[in-house]
This record gives structure tokens, C-alpha cells and sequence, in this order.
């Protein structure tokens, strides 16, 4: 009976949690299911909402440039944080100073990066005056419909690819010097050691950034909304966009919140597809 | 006898100590939300408060993207956290339609007082009264000095009679832009705006874009929309105006010197004024040849929460900041916006015309000739908003660059389907 | 691509991997670099020098420190005060509602125990931003409006902290657990004097996790918390563009000191953020 009693001593260290888990996350998403079944004016549960966004082409729009995005943006920043992490993982002199400096973006409220961010932008702003001394002509960036996303993308990449740095820097801490040295010996190139040593080992690192790297783009809203409002043309109109317009702008929180459980829904499922596809060890 | 006796004084004492301590009662705080900065309204808090001991006013500000939603989450809740809060006046029938303002008819007569027939319009719904006057607006065209004499080109008049049709601005800021090497030519300041741009889509006959009973039918893809939209395009087209700059940092090109004509509000006198070696004067904005000369104006109306703890206190607050000129001259003070009060006017006014005595009694006579005759308000309508979100986007596809036909047609589907939703 | 490190002679390979380092560093240290540069200009210079590229762009030639004067003496300075005041108690709090926590999850074998797992990393998969609508109608409720209270609470469960820790509890040697047990230690000893002391790299790591999501919380503290005096930093810098000015030389001395603060602490703190993190990669 040891195992119960490690239950009851596991439930009382785990009370504060599960609390702020269940009024946290799981009532208020009960709440917005309960909204989200609710058409205008209606005091009968029914699917109306769901209809209406799915058969709404700028919802579906979203949906589109929502899974474009993630395809892109994904193993861009991946490979982006990878690269840099094997750049500045060292010892040398002032590097601590310069990692912190790539996360430093990350504490920054995104409404203020995104205000520098539009000032970069702008046809006469530090971007294009910056080609301009390479006698690059001035590209549009947000206001093109070829450009935007990847404008976006930029954005949010400066913003976020700190943070996976940092943790794949503490994954490459953690691989066995032995392994390089045993490489070495057998005549690897650095590049070969980064295929057969480096990478293997941060298998799980990579996961973990894979994963909460996709859930964090799938929420991305505040350069959206602050520097290109989804346009040009729906060209970058992210779902968080479409949830938040609904919700706090167009005052219709019934297909805010069907929009809602939509993007859960698709968290959860590409979540479990990650997992699956690269935790064949048995994550722990 | 005596037990009679003490029975009365005691209860005379006691009635005493009630009339006493209700004179000495806490006072009672009226919550007030606006999207301006509290020093806007400091000083008539101030002044009010001297004047009524027993209110006190709880000034409380959010950012001006955020008002409509903070009052939807918190009046829309139920909750008597707020009781006066300023309301953007297009939106008055959506909210008074989903309950969030409280009917005030009894105050009819006092707004007929003071504000003109064009500005009680948009404080009412379906023939109630939901809103107190407060501000409006009106818009002037810019034009710096400085590049129409580098070019050699005559200024513009600031006589009505003489304003200038969009053709005629634009082929004028062509000549100044190649005489001068201006960057831009014509800039309207709320880029994308319908607020902004509903002139040169109404002003050639084209209607507001909602139509029907209850201007819920959407009218933007008739031959004048299309022609209107074609003319907004071209100016980014022909970098007369530019594209990718967001409507709050227009204003640099002015004050950067290197645009030739700014339309915008009164409210960049301050603002144009401080800037060193901008030399600038005001016109009337142009108009569309075969159509009216056409303004856009209201802004913020003052509102009651229908849930407000203390509505009778907090009725008095609102009255005195728009049906009382007195609680009105402070406000301007601070912010120099148009009060709708029309015996508060003539101090505005003046006030403006003082700031620059170069160009004041131009502006004066500006401002005053479009807000009592050029000034039309947005259609009122519950849809509203959802017509104004679907159009500022639209309108922003244009200016990047879409083509206009197509722009309008999708954003008339897209009307069509979200104003169902409303009905 | 590892250094060896306590090497003292400077290889031109290291020099060449310095200068990678600083160029990376310098294109993120560009736009901070821009915006404090333009919160100690006056406000119409900000934008005369960004095109074309001159050396004023980056050199200002009229200083001013009217921006910062006035930034703090206005609403900002109290802003500031609440941001910090929150942050460093959602870091203390979240610590003590995650660490027992990830505790439970590691260390104590419980029927259940990878269900509960599961169902809190889940949960905490739920975006805040699509969920905090109805959760600001359930605070309200409880009267939290306006309160430090309700700043507080959403940033003290933290998915990703439970995750981290559990990980890193994980690699504590289990042999230590099993003998004080035997010592008739109960499984709050064995956390408080056995697993915390261990743990100081990750609980540090974690609370600066906490810490940076609260640092930059923008759309939960503006519904919750509105009134002058609750205000965060980012809520307060909003306040600078009305409909009719934007202060952009506010905004710009604004988002300085907010991007500084932070930066101070990732970099007091940045050795620990690496190197606790990685013994939460591939120790098994």
C-alpha cells in the first residue's frame, strides 16, 4: 500500500499546481467551449459558430497562412538557434555578454519591438537605408503581399531564437566531451562530428525545442496585429489575429472562442504528431 | 412626563446626529474612463470637485485601441467599476443595441441647448438619447511653405471659395514635389481610416457604403466607389503619398519637412508649432468635382454605464464637462480638440487662432466654415464597426497595391456575411 | 565545435570565431542600440536621419534628455515599480507552486503518475492569450481587478517550469532518495533538504523563465489591471500614443529602461540559465 500513500503525499505536493492548472487554463477553456457553442442570440447550444468561421473564407484564410507559416518558420528557427548555439557555445572572452544580448529581445515586450520593428520597415526606415549603402533598391517588406510573411517571420525569429539558443547551448554542454575526442581520433571532420556526434546526442534537446517552438508560433499575434493588421491582402493574417479581431474588435466572441477550440485542437494534434515522430526512446 | 421628555430629546439627538453625520457622509467617487492622458482632465476634476464636496472623481485612462473592449468586459460584465466613460460616437447604436449605455432622454432639451442638429445625430439611437456632446473634429489641409517657395509656385487660398478639387491639389503637389524635391505631395494623416477617407468616397456621390432601413446593406462596388478607389491607389502608385508608414508616425513626414500637403486635424497645430523651421500654412481640403464639399468630423461623446453605482452623481459629472462651459475650459486647455458646446466654442477658437498669428484667423475661419457646413457624420448604423474593420482593411490592400475592383467586391462579400450575423 | 577551454594562447581560430560571435552580436544589438540612441534625441531628429544612411543616423547631433525627465515623472516611474514588484513575486510564488510539482512528478513513484504529467503539460499547452477573456470575467468575479493579486496569479503555473524542473529532478541520483528514506526521512525532507539544495542552477533558470513572462505580459495585465496606479511598464508605455500624438521620443526612453532591466539580470544570471538547463538534456 506504499504506492497509495505516495499518492496522497504526490497530491498534496502537487496542489498548487493541479489548482492553478484547472482555474487557470481548464475552466476559463470550458468557459470559451461553453461560448463557442452559443450563436448570437441564441440561448441553445448549437454548432452556428463552428459553421458560420468554417464556411467564413478569411477564417479559413488564417487557418492556411497559419500552417504555411509553421512549415517555414519552424525548422528555420531550429536550424537558426542550432547554428547559433554551436556559435556560441565557448568560452571565449565577452561571450556571456553576447548571449545575453541575443536573448535580450525575448523580455522586451513585443509591442515595443514591434514599434522599432515598424520604424526598420517604413520605405524610407534603417533597413532599406541600410541596403541602400549596398545599392540595393528599397524593398516593401509589409506592404507587399510576396513580403510580408517573411517579414513576419524576421520579426519573430529576432524575437524568439534567444531562447532556443540558450537551450540547445545547455544540450551541447551536456554532450560527453568523450564522444568528440573518440571522433577526433577516428579522423572526423567538424562537420562529420557534427552529423554523427552533435546532433544524435541532442536528440532530446531538439524535441523539446521543436516542440515548444511550433506551440509558441502557432500563438503569434502582437507583430501581426501592431505591423501589418494580417495584410496585405490576408497575406499574413495568423489565427491569434483573427481570434483577437473577432473577440475584442468585431465584439463576436461566440466565433472567437469556436476559433478558439479550432487552434487548440490543432496545437494538441501537431504536438502529439512531434512526439511521436521523434520520441521512438520513450520520453520520459 | 419625564420619561416622555427624554424620550423626545432622545430622539431629537438622534435625528440630529443622522442629519449631522450624513452631511459629514463619505463622498461618494465617480469612475470615469477615458483613452486620454489625466492631464486632460486634471483640472476640471479639480474644479468640479471644489465645486461638489460630496463627489469625488476617479479619472482612469487606457490606451485608445483598448477603450472598446475594456467597456464591453466591464459594462458589458455588469459591474459597476465604471459610471462615465467617453464613447466613440459612430459606435453609439452598436453599444446602445447591446445595452451598454444608459438612456438619458431627460437631457434632451439641454443637449438641443447647446450642440447643432448635425452633432446630436450620432448621441442617439433609434430616438433616444444614449450620449452627451463632448468633442468633435474637423480636418484642414497643410501645406509647407518652405518647399512652395523653393519651387516658385504660388500658395494655396484659404478662402472656401477657392478650395481646390482633388485634381487640382494633386497636379499642385506634383509641381511643388519637381520644383522643391519634396518626398511626397499629398498625405492624408489617418491613413486607411474610413474616419479619414470616407470624403473622397462619399464626396463624389458615392454614399457612405452601408445602405437599406438600418444602413446594414453594404454599398461599396457602385461606379463611384470604384472610381474613388482607383484615385486613392494612384496616389501611392505615383509616390504622392507613401505606402508602409502606419497612420500614428504620418505626421514625421510633415514635421520632417518633406511633404507638401498634410491633411489633417486641428490637433497638429501644437505639434507642427514646436518643430523648428517648418513654416506651414492651412487650406480648406480639396473636394471631387461634380460632388459637395465634404468634412469628416464627430469623435468622443460622454456616456453613463447603465450598471453606474451612483448614476445621479455621475450624471452631474458628465453634464459639467459638456452641457457647462465653465467645466469645459480647462479640458481645452489641454487638449486642443473641438468642443461641441457651442458656447464653449468661441473660446476654443480663439484660442487656436492665437497659437500661430501667422495662420490662426485662417484656421479659424476654416474649421468654423466645414464644421457648421461641410461636416458629415459616419453612417450610424449597429454595424458600424464591422463595416469600418472590413473597409480600413480593404482600403489598406488598395494603398498596397490591390486591384480595386477586386478589393471591393471581396469586402462586400465579407460585409454582407458578418452583417447577417448582426441583424 | 567545442573550444578546449583553459587554453591561454589566442589561436587565430579563436579570433576568427570572436569576430563570428561579435558580428552576430552586433546585428542584435543594433536596434537597442538605435532605440536608446533615440530616446536622448529630440523627437523630430528620430526620424529626419533614417534615410539616407549618414553618420547621424547612429551619432545623434542634438542630445536631450527631456524624454527621460519626463518619462519619469509621470505615471512610468510607478509603472516600473509594478512591473518589478510582480515579476519577483510571480518568480517567488511560481517557484513554490512548480517545484513541489515537478518534485511529485519525478521523484515519487505514484499510481497515475504519467497521466497527471500529461494532463498538466497539456493544459498548460492552452494559450493564455485565446483564453484570457473568459478568465478575466472569472477573476472579476472574485473582485481581482486592479490587484497585484491578479496580476500575479496566471504567471505562477508555468508549463514549461514544471517541465524543466521535472527534468532536471530527474537526474538527481535516485540512490539518494532510497537512503534517506531508509533513514526515515518522509518525502518533504527528502525535497527540502535533499532535492532543493541540489537544484539551485534550475530553480534559477526557472525563475528567470517565470520572471521574463511576466516581464513582458502585455494583453493580460491591460484587462486586468487598468487604474493609473496598477499599471505595468508595457500597459503605461501604451498610454504615450493617444489618438492624437504619438510621443515616439517617450515611447523610445520608455522601452529602453524596459529592454535594460532585464538585460541586467540575463546577464547576471545568464551562466546559470545554460547551465542548469543542461542537465535537463540527455542525461539518461
Amino acid at each position: 500500500m506504499r504506492k497509495w500513500r505516495n499518492f496522497w503525499v504526490a497530491m498534496i505536493f502537487l496542489l498548487p499546481a493541479i489548482l492553478s492548472v484547472v482555474v487557470l487554463r481548464l475552466w476559463p477553456a470550458i468557459l470559451a467551449l461553453h461560448q463557442s457553442l452559443l450563436a448570437p442570440r441564441a440561448t441553445t447550444y448549437s454548432f452556428d459558430n463552428y459553421i458560420y468561421i468554417f464556411t467564413d473564407p478569411v477564417f479559413l484564410n488564417s487557418v492556411w497562412i497559419t500552417l504555411f507559416f509553421s512549415i517555414i518558420v519552424n525548422p528555420l528557427q531550429i536550424a537558426v538557434s542550432l547554428g547559433l548555439a554551436v556559435v556560441m557555445n565557448n568560452k571565449l572572452p565577452g561571450t556571456g555578454f553576447w548571449r545575453s544580448l541575443i536573448l535580450l529581445p525575448v523580455a522586451i515586450p513585443q509591442s515595443v519591438s514591434a514599434v522599432v520593428w515598424a520604424v526598420a520597415f517604413r520605405p524610407d526606415g534603417l533597413l532599406n537605408s541600410l541596403l541602400a549603402v549596398f545599392g540595393i533598391g528599397p524593398q516593401r517588406y509589409i506592404t507587399s503581399p510576396d513580403q510580408s510573411l517573411a517579414s513576419i517571420i524576421l520579426v519573430v525569429s529576432w524575437i524568439g531564437v534567444g531562447y532556443w539558443m540558450t537551450m540547445l547551448i545547455a544540450g551541447l554542454q551536456d554532450i560527453p566531451k568523450v564522444l568528440y575526442e573518440a571522433a577526433t581520433i577516428d579522423g572526423a571532420t567538424a562537420w562529420q562530428k557534427f552529423q554523427h556526434v552533435t546532433v544524435p546526442q541532442l536528440r532530446r534537446p531538439l524535441t523539446f525545442v521543436l516542440v515548444a517552438d511550433t506551440v509558441a508560433n502557432f500563438l503569434v499575434f502582437a507583430p501581426v496585429s501592431i505591423l501589418t493588421n494580417g495584410g496585405p491582402q490576408g497575406s499574413t493574417d495568423l489565427i491569434m489575429n483573427e481570434i483577437y479581431t473577432s473577440a475584442f474588435i468585431n465584439s463576436d466572441p461566440g466565433s472567437a472562442s469556436a476559433a478558439t477550440m479550432v487552434l487548440i485542437a490543432l496545437v494538441l494534434v501537431i504536438v502529439l504528431i512531434q512526439f511521436r515522430l521523434m520520441s521512438d526512446r520513450g520520453e520520459k | 412626563m419625564r420619561a416622555m421628555k427624554t424620550g423626545l430629546a432622545g430622539l431629537a439627538a438622534m435625528l440630529l446626529l443622522t442629519a449631522a453625520g450624513s452631511a459629514f457622509a463619505d463622498p461618494v467617487t465617480v469612475n470615469f474612463l477615458t483613452a486620454e492622458k489625466p492631464e486632460t482632465f486634471a483640472d476640471a476634476i479639480a474644479q468640479f470637485e471644489k465645486a461638489n464636496p460630496d463627489i469625488k472623481v476617479n479619472f482612469e485612462t487606457v490606451p485608445f485601441d483598448s477603450m472598446v473592449p475594456t467597456i464591453e468586459a466591464r459594462v458589458g460584465g455588469k459591474d459597476s467599476s465604471i459610471d462615465v466613460f467617453l464613447v466613440d460616437t459612430p459606435r453609439v447604436p452598436a453599444m446602445a443595441n447591446s445595452g451598454l449605455l444608459a438612456k438619458i432622454n431627460d437631457e434632451m432639451d439641454k443637449v438641443k441647448a447647446v450642440a447643432n442638429e448635425e452633432s446630436q445625430g450620432v448621441l442617439t439611437y433609434k430616438g433616444d438619447l444614449y450620449a452627451l456632446p463632448f468633442w468633435s473634429s474637423t480636418q484642414l489641409m497643410y501645406y509647407n511653405k518652405n518647399l512652395f517657395d523653393k519651387a516658385g509656385v504660388a500658395y494655396p487660398s484659404a478662402e472656401q471659395k477657392d478650395r481646390m478639387t482633388y485634381e487640382q491639389t494633386i497636379d499642385m503637389a506634383k509641381k511643388v514635389m519637381a520644383g522643391s524635391g519634396a518626398k511626397y505631395g499629398f498625405v492624408p494623416e489617418q491613413i486607411d481610416r474610413y474616419y479619414q477617407l470616407q470624403p473622397i468616397f462619399e464626396g463624389n456621390g458615392g454614399g457612405s457604403g452601408l445602405t437599406g432601413p438600418d444602413n446594414l446593406t453594404p454599398d461599396v462596388t457602385n461606379d463611384k466607389w470604384i472610381a474613388a478607389g482607383k484615385f486613392y491607389a494612384s496616389l501611392f502608385a505615383d509616390n504622392i503619398a507613401p505606402r508602409g508608414i502606419t497612420d500614428d508616425q504620418m505626421q514625421t513626414t510633415f514635421t520632417s519637412g518633406q511633404d507638401v500637403f498634410y491633411v489633417g486635424g486641428p490637433w497638429q497645430f501644437t505639434n507642427f508649432n514646436s518643430v523648428k523651421d517648418l513654416h506651414y500654412g492651412v487650406a480648406p481640403v480639396p473636394y471631387w468635382k461634380d460632388g459637395k464639399p465634404q468634412t469628416p468630423t464627430d469623435s468622443w461623446g460622454v456616456a453613463i454605464s447603465p450598471y453606474a453605482a451612483h448614476p445621479a452623481e455621475a450624471l452631474k459629472w458628465a453634464e459639467y464637462i459638456t452641457l457647462n462651459a465653465e467645466g469645459l475650459a480647462p479640458i481645452i486647455k489641454q487638449n486642443p480638440i473641438i468642443p461641441v458646446n457651442k458656447d464653449a466654442y468661441p473660446a476654443y477658437i480663439d484660442w487656436i487662432a492665437s497659437l500661430d498669428p501667422k495662420i490662426g484667423p485662417d484656421a479659424k475661419k476654416i474649421m468654423t466654415y466645414e464644421i457648421a457646413d461641410t461636416a458629415v457624420s459616419r453612417p450610424r448604423s449597429i454595424g458600424y464597426v464591422a463595416f469600418e474593420t472590413v473597409m480600413n482593411k480593404a482600403f489598406s490592400d488598395i494603398r498596397n497595391g490591390s486591384d480595386v475592383e477586386a478589393t471591393l467586391k471581396q469586402a462586400q462579400q465579407q460585409l454582407t456575411s458578418q452583417l447577417r450575423r448582426i441583424q | 565545435m567545442k573550444e578546449p577551454s583553459g587554453i591561454d594562447r589566442i589561436t587565430p581560430r579563436q579570433v576568427f570565431h570572436m569576430a563570428v560571435i561579435v558580428v552576430i552580436g552586433l546585428t542584435f544589438l543594433l536596434p537597442l542600440y538605435w532605440l536608446t540612441l533615440s530616446s536622448v534625441r529630440p523627437e523630430d531628429d528620430i526620424f529626419r536621419y533614417l534615410n539616407p544612411f549618414s553618420l547621424w543616423t547612429f551619432i545623434p547631433n542634438r542630445l536631450t534628455f527631456d524624454n527621460i525627465v519626463n518619462l519619469w515623472t509621470g505615471v512610468f516611474a510607478r509603472a516600473i515599480f509594478n512591473s518589478l514588484f510582480v515579476a519577483i513575486v510571480t518568480v517567488v510564488a511560481g517557484l513554490a507552486v512548480c517545484a513541489p510539482a515537478a518534485f511529485a512528478l519525478a521523484a515519487i513513484e505514484f499510481p497515475g503518475r504519467a497521466i497527471v504529467f500529461t494532463a498538466m503539460i497539456v493544459s498548460f499547452l492552452i494559450p493564455f492569450d485565446a483564453i484570457a477573456v473568459p478568465l478575466f470575467y472569472l477573476m472579476r468575479g472574485f473582485n481581482l481587478q486592479n490587484t497585484y493579486t491578479g496580476l500575479i496569479l496566471p504567471g505562477l503555473g508555468n508549463g514549461l517550469t514544471v517541465f524543466l524542473l521535472r527534468q532536471f529532478f530527474l537526474g538527481i541520483p535516485k540512490d539518494l532518495s532510497e537512503a534517506a528514506q531508509l533513514d526515515g526521512m518522509g518525502w518533504f525532507g527528502i525535497f527540502w533538504r535533499i532535492y532543493l539544495p541540489l537544484s539551485t542552477p534550475a530553480l534559477i533558470s526557472a525563475g528567470l523563465i517565470m520572471f521574463i513572462f511576466q516581464w513582458q505580459a502585455y494583453l493580460w495585465p491591460l484587462l486586468i489591471a487598468p487604474s493609473n496606479d496598477m499599471k505595468v511598464a508595457p500597459v503605461a508605455l501604451a498610454q504615450f500614443s493617444t489618438e492624437y500624438h504619438v510621443s515616439f521620443g517617450l515611447i523610445f526612453a520608455g522601452a529602453m529602461f524596459l529592454s535594460l532591466i532585464p538585460m541586467v539580470i540575463l546577464v547576471g544570471f545568464q551562466q546559470y540559465f545554460t547551465s542548469s538547463v543542461a542537465a535537463t538534456g540527455s542525461k539518461e
